[in-house]
């Protein structure tokens, strides 16, 4: 195509989403076409959008914990976390050593599970449906050995303010570590098939390449910051809860694409079963948790925890009462929008999902604020109020 | 690279803008800029490549109100005695924090705005990653930001009313006229 053709070619807008962009949740893109070539992206997000920060302020600390822990079904723990640290940072509580290695056990096991949700979802976006049934097989290995733990598949609910509600036994242990066995074998073939397999290198090498360079610039982070040769990890960088006792060794690639992101992850895996094991070997023996006060304090508090997806960030201001004056939520997925509203120019447009689900992006990260409710109306709903209110909404 | 060092070298960085510097706790530094200087603290700190921004975090400090009836004027005089001061009223402002992350250090840049006059620059022509960020201040706290690329909603409902900003204190849901604006079809 001539130079003059372009110029005077009207633009097209290719409207994605808002259902099923590429991930089975909501946002919308708009990529501006040229022929095949996307000549420029933005976004649209707030679609699941339920007003968690400010429905923090109108809640103790204590509830805030189950509110916060639903940002997100998949990093429901890493939430949990950066909340629980930052408070009892205000509070200035030292949480007992055994109940800061069940906390990371418990983020490790999160990882492995977001991580093999991951490599479904993207292999199901690259057209490789028998990996994407492959792996959420196997990820019911580690979905089981949470529910084992916690009694709960999503939000496991593991942390309080000043420790941990779970113990580990021998036999639980036992049952973790057949678990993380299996699931190492099976990661082998998953990185074996992603770096081997003809067709699939097709969707993911040289796709969606960021250099080192680019990943500065765009303050990328965590796993797609790390594919790019970025040594950016808060696990290494500032070492919380029970990673100064069981460090962490940083995973990166130097391709920058799609096919360094799968590799990436996948090699992160194998390092969350190592610590996994180490945990379980030398978990520390003592108390689950510390004494918190009601009334936390006046200050303000930063914690950082490397969630699956990268660096997730907490701001917590108090004003001494029993309810935070603040709480601010950076989820890594809204870091990492901008690497793809950025490299999305010059690919084919077929090549969007695969690049949308290459960040691994998490809309319910993104969208966090309420439902107002009225005065003196009822917050419980019986049975059958409930009932009646789906009948009435699907009419 | 030592906390501590990377502290020190921000707290130099910016030595030109702002002399004072807070330590809230060993792994952190506040800086308060005037917000004529944002933009080149911001960039002061790109070139000498600290850190990455980490987040960008809205706060509203409401102020108070002057009592505005004869009754309350007196109300107040026989609760604060000798020491009432004549109900002075403030302003409330709007703070805004640029949290940048350098390992475990965090370096928290912090801005101030009066309720009359909501204005900052935008950084996204330094740090292009920030447009979201920007996005979500201005739609939560009703900042506006001169020079950032998208002003479009980002999170808020499109039929959401102008000039209502749901994280400032004030906000306690929308009232019924708000609800029903004009756009909704009957």
């Amino acid at each position: 195509m001539s130079e003059e053709t372009t110029s005077n070619a009207k633009k097209f807008i290719v409207p994605i989403g808002p259902q099923h962009p590429a991930l089975k949740e909501p946002g919308h893109f708009e990529f501006t076409v040229d022929g095949e070539i996307v000549t420029g992206a933005a976004v649209r997000l707030g679609y699941v959008h339920r007003g968690i920060e400010k429905g923090c302020e109108q809640n103790t600390w204590v509830q805030d914990l189950y509110l916060l822990e639903r940002v997100c079904g998949i990093c429901s723990h890493s939430h949990a976390t950066a909340y629980v640290l930052g408070v009892e940072k205000l509070a200035k509580v030292i949480v007992p050593p055994r109940a800061q290695a069940i906390r990371t056990l418990f983020l490790e096991l999160e990882r492995v599970h977001s991580h093999l949700l991951w490599l479904g979802v993207a292999a199901h976006e690259g057209g490789y449906d028998t990996l994407f049934m492959y792996s959420w097989r196997d990820r019911e290995t580690v979905m089981d050995i949470l529910e084992n733990l916690s009694g709960n598949r999503v939000n496991y609910s593991a942390n309080l303010l000043g420790g941990v509600k779970y113990d580990v036994d021998q036999k639980q242990s036992d049952e973790i570590r057949k678990g993380i066995d299996f699931l190492e074998e099976r990661t082998k073939y998953y990185l074996n098939v992603v770096t081997t397999d003809e067709t699939f290198l097709g969707r993911t090498r040289h796709v969606g390449q960021m250099t080192l360079e680019q990943a500065q610039a765009l303050d990328a982070i965590g796993p797609t910051a790390r594919a790019s040769g970025l040594q950016r990890d808060v696990r290494v960088d500032a070492p919380y809860a029970a990673y100064t006792d069981f460090p962490i060794k940083l995973v990166t690639a130097n391709g920058g694409d799609l096919e360094a992101r799968f590799i990436v992850r996948i090699n992160e895996l194998f390092e969350s079963y190592r610590i996994i094991r180490a945990i379980l070997d030398n978990l520390p023996e003592g108390e689950l948790t510390a004494r918190m006060p009601r009334r936390i304090p006046e200050g303000e508090a930063i914690s950082r925890v490397e969630a699956p997806r990268g660096e997730l960030f907490y701001f917590l201001k108090s004003n001494g009462s029993d309810k935070p004056e603040r709480v601010k939520v950076r989820t890594p997925s809204l870091c990492n929008w901008a690497s793809v509203t950025h490299l999305a120019v010059g690919h084919v447009l077929a090549d969007m999902p695969m690049m949308l689900a290459g960040i691994d992006p998490c809309f319910s990260c993104n969208d966090r604020s309420v439902t107002i409710r009225k005065e003196g109306d009822s917050q419980a709903w019986t049975w059958e109020e409930l009932r009646r209110y789906g009948i009435e909404y699907y009419k | 690279m030592d906390i501590n060092e990377s502290l020190q070298r921000a707290e130099q960085i910016l030595s030109t803008w702002a002399p004072v510097a807070l330590h809230p706790s060993p792994e952190r530094v506040d800086v308060s800029l005037p917000d004529k200087w944002l933009k080149a603290a911001v960039l002061a700190l790109r070139d000498a490549k600290w850190g990455y921004l980490s987040a960008i975090t809205g706060m509203d400090h409401p102020g108070t109100v002057e009592p505005v009836t004869e009754e309350q004027r007196w109300q107040r005089l026989e609760n604060e005695g000798e020491n009432a001061t004549g109900g002075e009223s403030r302003e409330g402002t709007l703070e805004v924090l640029y949290h940048f992350c350098e390992g475990a250090a965090v370096l928290t840049l912090r801005v101030s705005v009066r309720y009359s006059f909501p204005v900052l620059p935008s950084i996204c022509g330094i740090i292009p990653a920030a447009t979201l960020y920007e996005r979500e201040l201005s739609e939560m706290f009703g900042i506006r930001l001169v020079g950032t690329p998208n002003v479009d909603k980002l999170l808020l409902p499109d039929d959401w009313p102008d000039g209502v900003f749901p994280l400032r204190k004030s906000f306690h849901g929308l009232t019924e006229v708000e609800k029903s604006g004009p756009e909704v079809k009957k």
